[in-house]
């Protein structure tokens, strides 16, 4: 119900009792924060008591039109008049959108993670009132210089939701909810995924040590994987098992492990393997 | 066996007590239940049903659906005193952010003009239409049958039942599932 013109006489719930002195007729736009007026039959004057979700009011009023100023009617919801013995509910509605509450998750994602991005739009009124009617949102995604991903939803009942993949480019993305002129943005920063392809060198250190260092390391889709992530080497021969932890620096990672004369070498990130060397005459 | 004697011979006493005042009463009895809502309405708010079958995007968990059916049936009982009793700070526990605002807001007009509510609450149909992925936050709708007394210092000037529909925003506290939306919506 949009439109209280149409349905003036809705919640006309002059009570049955032989006491029901008057009809009152209710009538404007019904939308929040607009005034409406009420048309009470007969003449002289009589109290006015108007029960809303927002507020309570009396006042006494001259019989005819009397109008109840927007002011008092901000909050959407049922209003009940009850004067000498009628009463009357109207209902009224939110009014045109004008803030989405968007929010997102998570914060940080890896690049290319299918359904990763969550974001759920509420859609209010200047008065906080949640916007009911059927109401087009767009949500957009993306690493600026990159493809960004677009979704168009129709909000219900104020609430319009999506989820997306993250993209396959590293960086912070733009995650907009827009309807109409109302737009809202946050940052989901995308970070490379796991490495994809560790490839290994092995060189003898000038002390005699095994020198490995990777190439540069990245995800698979091709972002570098970030400094700082651990790197573990493992050289295993016939005097045992020798492991060393590196962070990626610049892209790259590299230790010295124990000189030996015939190891088995391998590197591994997280849950990612890369390739394994055997360092001289073999096990 | 003194003690039993003396304990039927009370009992008897105490029934043709109450009989007799169930005699002289029996006019006022019947019109105290002709003239409605002349209890104390602080009744609890039942849940008649609870559906959460087939939400989206997320399905809702049966500890969650256990906390949300007692924090809203709390919600709905703390609404009920504060309105009859002009309490705004019994909304603290179970509402939040607009919700909280617009009923203190309510509640304390009421209270500028002498005015208050008084709802006996006949039961709620509660159906959750959303639940967000993330968990943050449930929406429902809820079918309520209230008895409302609409009141100025201690008389009535109208009283309704009404089959009540309102949207319901919940979002999640500390402890608890807090009523963050309340918004009366026509039937349809």
């Amino acid at each position: 119900m949009n439109s209280l013109h149409r349905s003036i006489i809705v919640g006309l719930l002059c009570t049955a009792s032989a006491l029901c002195l008057g009809q009152v007729r209710v009538s404007g736009s019904g939308q929040a924060g607009a005034d409406a007026t009420l048309q009470i039959s007969g003449s002289g004057s009589t109290t006015l008591y108007l029960f809303g979700p927002g507020g309570a009011s009396k006042r006494t009023v001259q019989r005819g039109t009397v109008t109840i100023p927007g002011d008092e009617l901000k909050v959407a919801g049922r209003y009940v008049a009850v004067l000498d013995d009628s009463r009357t509910s109207f209902f009224v509605s939110a009014a045109p959108l004008q803030k989405i509450s968007f929010i997102t998750h998570p914060s940080r994602v890896p690049a290319a993670a299918n359904g990763a991005v969550l974001g759920s739009a509420y859609l209010f009124d200047r008065y906080q009132n949640l916007v009911l009617a059927p109401t087009p949102v767009s949500f957009q995604l993306g690493v600026a210089g990159s493809a960004v991903e677009e979704r168009k939803v129709i909000g219900k009942n104020g609430v319009a939701w999506v989820q997306l993949n993250s993209g396959r480019r590293s960086g912070p993305a733009q995650f907009i909810a827009s309807s109409g002129e109302v737009s809202v943005r946050r940052v989901v920063q995308h970070v490379a995924a796991d490495p994809c392809n560790i490839r290994m060198n092995a060189s003898r250190a000038p002390d005699g040590n095994i020198l490995v260092e990777t190439d540069a390391i990245r995800d698979c889709s091709g972002n570098a994987v970030p400094d700082g992530t651990i790197v573990t080497f493992t050289s295993v021969d016939s005097a045992g098992r020798s492991t060393v932890d590196a962070r990626i620096k610049r892209g790259f990672a590299r230790a010295e492990l124990p000189a030996s004369s015939s190891a088995t070498l391998s590197v591994a990130a997280g849950v990612v393997l890369g390739n394994e060397i055997h360092w001289g005459g073999g096990l | 066996m003194t003690n039993l004697m003396f304990n039927l011979r009370a009992a008897v006493r105490l029934r043709s007590a109450a009989l007799g005042l169930a005699i002289m009463l029996g006019p006022i009895s019947v019109q105290m239940i002709l003239v409605p809502m002349t209890t104390h309405a602080a009744a609890p708010a039942p849940l008649q049903s609870f559906n959460s079958a087939g939400v989206s995007p997320r399905p809702v968990e049966d500890t969650t659906s256990a906390s949300i059916q007692r924090d809203y049936a709390h919600a709905w009982k703390s609404l009920v005193v504060a309105l009859e009793e002009n309490r705004t700070e019994l909304l603290n526990e179970n509402f939040t952010g607009t919700a909280r605002q617009q009923w203190q807001e309510a509640i304390h007009t009421q209270k500028q003009n002498g005015l208050s509510r008084r709802i006996v609450d006949h039961g709620h149909s509660v159906r959750v239409t959303f639940y967000s992925l993330d968990g943050s936050a449930l929406e429902a709708t809820d079918t309520a049958d209230l008895e409302i007394q609409y009141r100025e210092g201690g008389k009535v000037i109208s009283t309704e039942r009404v089959q009540a529909h309102y949207l319901v925003l919940l979002t999640p506290a500390e402890n608890s599932w807090k009523l963050r939306m309340l918004q009366e919506v026509p039937a349809n």
